[in-house]
C-alpha cells in the first residue's frame, strides 16, 4: 500500500480514494459477506464501509497499517448496522419474516474457491446471527474473545459459547 | 469432519471475494453527494456569520436560539453538559448519550424530543423556517403550525412538516424510519418524495430516499414485497406481488407507486388500485396513468380522507376499508 495514495485520498482526491476502493472491495465484500450471510446486504455494507471511510479517512494517523484500520473500521460498520437493524425490525416487522431469518437463500455465490471451501461459505451463511458473528471474528478474522466483546456488546463467555456452538453447527451440516 | 478439518478449511477460505458487480459507481454518487453538500455549507458559513453578525449588532442575536430542557441524564450542547435547561443557537449541536433526553422547544410552534445516542444540529431559527439536522438517531415531534414551516433534514433527504407529529431515526449513512402520528409529513430527497399520513411509516435509505408509506399495521409480506421493489432487485416481481396483497387500507401505497414503477406498469398499479378504492369523480384512467396532477391530487384527497377515517375510528367504529363509510352490519 503506498503511503501517498492514503494521504491523496485525505486530502480529498477521489481518483485515489477510487484507487483506495479498488485495492481494497474485495476484502471488506468478503468480511461484509460472512458477517451478513447475505450477499445483496454485503453489497451495501460494502458501499456504507466506503463511504463511512470516505468521512473518516481525516482521522487516519497511520498509527496501524491502513488495511487493519479499514478493516476495523468494516467490522464496526457491519456490527452497528445490525444492531439499528434489528432493534426496528423487532419493532415494526413481526417475527416470521423468512427473509429476515435465511440467510442462506440470497448468499452471493463465492467465486475461486474449491468445492468444500463453499460448502463452507454456505454453511456459515446459514449460522445464527450472533454465532456467525462470532465465527468470523475469532476463526476467520483472528479477533480475540475480548476484542469480540467489546465489538459485538457480548460477554467473554457469550462469545466462547457461540464460538463452539458455531463450530459444532457447522461440523453437523458439512457432514450431512 | 473433526475440529481440525474444520479449522484447515477454515484457513482455506479466500481472504479476498470480488463483489459480483462493480460497486464504485454508488459510492461515488454518495460521497459526491456528501461532498456538495459540504461545498454548500461552507460556501453558506461567511453568509451565515455574516448575518449573525447583523442581528447581533441590532440585538436581535437571542432569537436565533430555542429553549432546550434536559429530561433525562445531561445532554451536550457544544461541548457543554446541560444541567437543567438551556439555550441552543444556530449552528449549535445537541448530543445525547445513552442515558440523556432532552426537550427542544421549536420556536413558538412546537417542540422535538431528542432520544438517547442523537445528534442534532439547530440550522435555522426564523420566523418563517424552523430547520434541524438530525445526524443520527431518533427524535419525535409536535408541530402545530401552517405547513412548511418545520424541517429536518437528515443524511438521506429532509422531513417536512404539513401539520403533524412524527418519530424520525436515522443512522449515520441515512439509513432509517419515519412513523407519523399525527398530519402528515413529506419527505423528499432531491425530485422524489413521499406523503406519509398519520398510521404510516416509511422506510428510508441512504442512495434512493424515500420508501413507499404503508400504514403501520400492513401485514409482513405486504412490507416485505414494498421493500423490495424500493430497495431490492427484482422490482417487476415484487410489484406483483405487491398488488396481489394489496388490501383496500394499502391504497396509498398503490397511490405512491403509480408514480414509482415503470410507465408500462402503470395501468396494471392503477387497475388494482381502483379495484381496492374507487376513483372519485373527475379522476380518469387516462389522466392518472398519465400522472396528471389533477388526477393524481384528486385521487389523494379521496384515499387520505378514507385513511384518516380508518385510523382514527380503529376499533370505535366498523367501516368499509373501500369508502370509509360506515359498514352495514
Amino acid at each position: 500500500m503506498p503511503d501517498d495514495l492514503v494521504a491523496r485520498a485525505q486530502a480529498g482526491d477521489q481518483t485515489a480514494f477510487r484507487e483506495l476502493y479498488r485495492q481494497h472491495a474485495g476484502r471488506v465484500y468478503a468480511l461484509c459477506l460472512r458477517l451478513t450471510g447475505d450477499g445483496r446486504d454485503a453489497e451495501e455494507r460494502t458501499q456504507d464501509v466506503f463511504v463511512r471511510l470516505w468521512d473518516k479517512l481525516r482521522s487516519f494517523r497511520g498509527d496501524s497499517a491502513f488495511s487493519s484500520w479499514l478493516h476495523r473500521l468494516a467490522v464496526n460498520v457491519v456490527l452497528n448496522e445490525r444492531r439499528t437493524t434489528s432493534r426496528r425490525e423487532q419493532r415494526v416487522m413481526p417475527a416470521e419474516d423468512p427473509d429476515t431469518v435465511v440467510g442462506a437463500q440470497h448468499a452471493a455465490p463465492v467465486r475461486g474457491s474449491g468445492g468444500l471451501s463453499i460448502d463452507l461459505e454456505r454453511a456459515i451463511a446459514e449460522l445464527p446471527d450472533g454465532a456467525r458473528e462470532v465465527f468470523v471474528l475469532y476463526d476467520i478474522e483472528g479477533y480475540t474473545h475480548g476484542e469480540i466483546a467489546e465489538l459485538v456488546g457480548i460477554a467473554e463467555g457469550t462469545s466462547k459459547a457461540q464460538l463452539f456452538r458455531a463450530r459444532r453447527l457447522l461440523r453437523e451440516q458439512l457432514e450431512r | 469432519m473433526n475440529e481440525r478439518e474444520l479449522q484447515d478449511a477454515v484457513g482455506r477460505l479466500p481472504k479476498s471475494i470480488d463483489p459480483p458487480r462493480d460497486l464504485w459507481p454508488e459510492i461515488e454518487a454518495r460521497i459526491g453527494a456528501r461532498a456538495s453538500s459540504w461545498r454548500r455549507r461552507w460556501y453558506w458559513i461567511p453568509l451565515a456569520a455574516a448575518a449573525a453578525f447583523v442581528f447581533l449588532l441590532i440585538g436581535r442575536g437571542e432569537r436565533n436560539a430555542w429553549d432546550v430542557t434536559a429530561l433525562a441524564g445531561r445532554p451536550l450542547i457544544g461541548t457543554t453538559r446541560l444541567a437543567a435547561s438551556g439555550r441552543l443557537r444556530v449552528g449549535d449541536w445537541l448530543q445525547t448519550d445513552d442515558s440523556s433526553r432532552a426537550l427542544i422547544a421549536v420556536g413558538r410552534i412546537g417542540q422535538v424530543e431528542v432520544r438517547p445516542d442523537t445528534r442534532v444540529q439547530l440550522v435555522v431559527a426564523s420566523a418563517t423556517e424552523h430547520r434541524l439536522a438530525l445526524a443520527r438517531g431518533t427524535i419525535d415531534a409536535k408541530v402545530e403550525a401552517v405547513p412548511r414551516l418545520f424541517f429536518v433534514e437528515t443524511p438521506a433527504g429532509t422531513a417536512i412538516d404539513l401539520g403533524c407529529a412524527y418519530t424520525l431515526e436515522t443512522d449515520s449513512l441515512g439509513k432509517g424510519l419515519l412513523h407519523v402520528t399525527a398530519g402528515e409529513v413529506e419527505f423528499q430527497t432531491g425530485p422524489r418524495s413521499s406523503r406519509v399520513p398519520l398510521g404510516a411509516l416509511m422506510q428510508i435509505r441512504p442512495s434512493t430516499g424515500p420508501g413507499t408509506p404503508y400504514v403501520d399495521d400492513a401485514p409482513a409480506p405486504f412490507v416485505r414485497a414494498l421493500v423490495a421493489f424500493d430497495f431490492g432487485r427484482g422490482r417487476a416481481r415484487a410489484i406483483r406481488n405487491v398488488l396481489a396483497l394489496a388490501r383496500p387500507q394499502d391504497a396509498l401505497s398503490l397511490w405512491h407507486l403509480l408514480q414509482r414503477v415503470d410507465p408500462a406498469l402503470r395501468g396494471l398499479v392503477y387497475d388494482r388500485l381502483a379495484a381496492l378504492v374507487p376513483p372519485p369523480p373527475g379522476v380518469t384512467r387516462r389522466g392518472a396513468i398519465a400522472l396528471q396532477s389533477r388526477d393524481l391530487e384528486g385521487y389523494w384527497t379521496r384515499i387520505q380522507r378514507i385513511h384518516f377515517r380508518l385510523t382514527v375510528l380503529r376499533g370505535v367504529r366498523r367501516l368499509d376499508p373501500r369508502t370509509g363509510a360506515t359498514a352495514r352490519e
